[in-house]
């Protein structure tokens, strides 16, 4: 079915009595995230990649936990928010961070209570790339800009709007609901190629863990600053810290991103630090994406969103290190 | 441009050969023809991965901390900004003058808005100069504090929303602090793990307390490099904050300026039963 352009506004209407939908939007001139949509102005589709990746929606930045009362009578209160939301817009490489991220929160052995009940009140509407951005790469991480098999509903775009695929039983519901906003018809557009290409295969995931040693690590970590940009708008990056806001016999118990980047993520009681310099934090990085979590749960942790590539200070590169480690240790494609 | 390069790869490569330096800290490639990185060279044959071009905006100078007690002596490309760096933390006792090998750069600016406003487009400081220097640009006090002035015309109110809405983007990431040559301390303060310090949560208080916190440790050091900005990912006017306390100084105390091999002493590190106090 498709949904043409001028039936938009009208679907998003519908959609609005469902819950909060959040739509990609410039903040100012050089920020973007994922914003509650204003109600009645078409969302800004073009941009390729917001700067923060949708991924606070789940996990959010900072999030309460429980309150507590130490004074008079003591008490504990679970804090429980999972407001129901549609993620409208999500480009592939981030609809694929949050298969991620459930892989880790809802995972078989231990299911995260926070994440999950935000998870299930959350609908993600993911939206193919006509055009791809300088830096992304996720064709090369196993993905295509044209598909996003994780997502509640697919949007691809044709000449006049866009081709609706309902791909869960979510999805099945925004698809009915706009039933009378859909027609036969359109031919989703072809995928284009994303301009960066790494050399990423199974074989160096493998390889890369057994080079922990290796001289490459110390190569590439020089010109890292060792700050948090990477991980904060990396989409699939999920540590997080808990901490607390006391004041005076009560206070609230919450958790917020951490990164590994920081000195004080791996510094132990007593002032060890088993990773004392970018070298051993930048190698943990690169491993956990590429090694680590394919090793767990059975697929890479890197998207290819290229939010690291084009925002790093330093302007230090995954795919050159990819292409590097690939070429070195002679396990190309 | 090329001819300076070229000088800068052979420079590279006899300070290492002849074993003067151990390393030589300039700009290589990336795959991206509008972008280079810091490349940290330690051999003759590498010194050819070197490059000078409009692209080269990285600041230098704060990785010579990266090794605090060097084996040998260690050279750094310097523009203006990153001689003034270098000035920076050798004052500031991070890093000594002798263990470093100086190659200046005359820069006429790069690819960075900072670059308008520079005052100090030659090195401050070198051992040796490729090329020779630049012509140096005219930036009136009304050009290099044109974005404060302009936010001291807002009403106090209009002032709190403006910071408040761009600190409400702060992600807590501290690229501006790692960027940053005058932020040299062995442990920051927003590391230290005991609560009461600098707060984790991404809230009002604790955004602020980062940005108030950061403006005034570096407030009077502050060489105006600019990294601080440039590499925000959330694009925050970190120099204007910055050049506040720097205009603010100057209005002061007359002109000021960090990171000169001649610049007077700190003005908030300093006591002097003189000093003005009417305003107490």
């Amino acid at each position: 079915m498709q949904l043409k352009r001028e039936n938009l506004i009208p679907a998003l209407r519908l959609l609005a009595a469902q819950g909060e939908i959040l739509v990609p939007t410039a903040v100012d001139e050089k920020v973007s995230k994922f914003a509650p949509w204003d109600g009645s102005s078409a969302p800004d589709l073009a941009l390729v990649n917001t700067t923060l990746p949708p991924k606070d929606t789940l996990f959010p930045h900072q999030e309460g936990m429980y309150r507590y009362k130490t004074a008079g009578e003591p008490s504990l209160e679970e804090i429980v928010e999972a407001p129901a939301r549609i993620l409208f817009g999500v480009r592939p490489c981030d609809a694929r961070s949050i298969d991620c991220m459930d892989k880790v929160f809802l995972g078989d052995k231990y299911e995260d209570a926070f994440y999950a009940r935000r998870r299930a009140n959350v609908t993600v509407i993911a939206h193919t790339c006509a055009q791809t951005g300088p830096t992304c790469f996720c064709d090369s991480m196993g993905l295509s800009p044209a598909e996003a098999p994780s997502a509640d509903l697919l949007l691809s775009d044709t000449e006049t709007g866009w081709l609706v695929t309902a791909q869960t039983e979510k999805g099945e519901a925004v698809a009915a609901l706009w039933k009378d906003l859909t027609a036969e018809g359109g031919e989703a557009a072809p995928a284009p190629a994303c301009t960066l290409k790494t050399n990423m295969s199974d074989a160096l995931a493998g390889t890369l863990v057994s080079r922990f040693e290796d001289p490459i690590w110390d190569e590439v970590c020089h010109a890292c600053l060792g700050c948090g940009t990477c991980t904060y708008l990396c989409p699939t990056c999920y540590c997080f810290d808990i901490n607390h806001e006391d004041h005076g016999g009560e206070g609230t118990q919450f958790r917020c991103w951490d990164s590994c980047m920081f000195s004080d993520y791996t510094r132990m009681a007593g002032g060890h630090n088993p990773r004392p310099s970018k070298k051993e934090r930048l190698r943990n990085r690169y491993l956990h994406k590429l090694a680590y979590f394919k090793e767990r749960y059975g697929q890479i942790l890197c998207v290819g969103c290229g939010r690291c590539v084009g925002h790093c200070p330093s302007h230090l590169d995954i795919t050159a290190f990819i292409d590097k480690a690939a070429e070195r240790f002679g396990e190309g494609k | 441009m090329s001819d300076i390069q070229s000088a800068l790869r052979e420079t590279a490569k006899k300070l290492l050969t002849e074993g003067t330096v151990t390393c030589v800290i300039g700009w290589g490639e990336t795959r991206f023809p509008d972008k280079t990185t810091p490349i940290f060279v330690k051999t003759p044959e590498d010194a050819e991965k070197l490059v000078w071009n409009a692209h080269c905006v990285c600041g230098l100078a704060k990785y010579m901390l990266d090794n605090r007690c060097p084996e040998g002596k260690l050279a750094i490309c310097v523009r203006g900004c990153d001689s003034r760096a270098v000035n920076r933390i050798v004052e500031d006792k991070q890093y000594k003058r002798e263990d470093l090998y100086l190659i200046g750069l005359p820069c006429e600016g790069k690819d960075a808005p900072i670059c308008a406003t520079c005052t100090h487009r030659n090195p401050v400081v070198y051992d040796v100069l490729l090329g020779g220097p630049v012509p140096e640009i005219e930036v009136s006090q009304e050009d290099r504090f044109q974005a404060v002035t302009a936010l001291e015309g807002l009403t106090p109110a209009e002032q709190y929303d403006y910071w408040q809405k761009q600190f409400s983007k702060c992600i807590h990431c501290y690229a501006c602090r790692n960027a940053c040559p005058a932020c040299n301390c062995t442990e920051c303060y927003a590391d230290q793990y005991r609560v009461g310090w600098q707060g984790k949560q991404i809230d009002k208080a604790e955004n602020q307390v980062y940005g108030l916190t950061r403006a005034f440790h570096v407030g009077d050091r502050c060489i105006e490099c600019g990294e601080c900005e440039r590499v925000c990912p959330m694009g925050l006017p970190i120099m204007s904050q910055t050049r506040k306390i720097l205009k603010d100084i100057n209005d002061l105390w007359g002109n000021y300026e960090c990171g000169l091999t001649d610049s007077r002493p700190h003005i908030l590190g300093e006591f002097d039963l003189s000093d003005r106090d009417d305003f107490m």
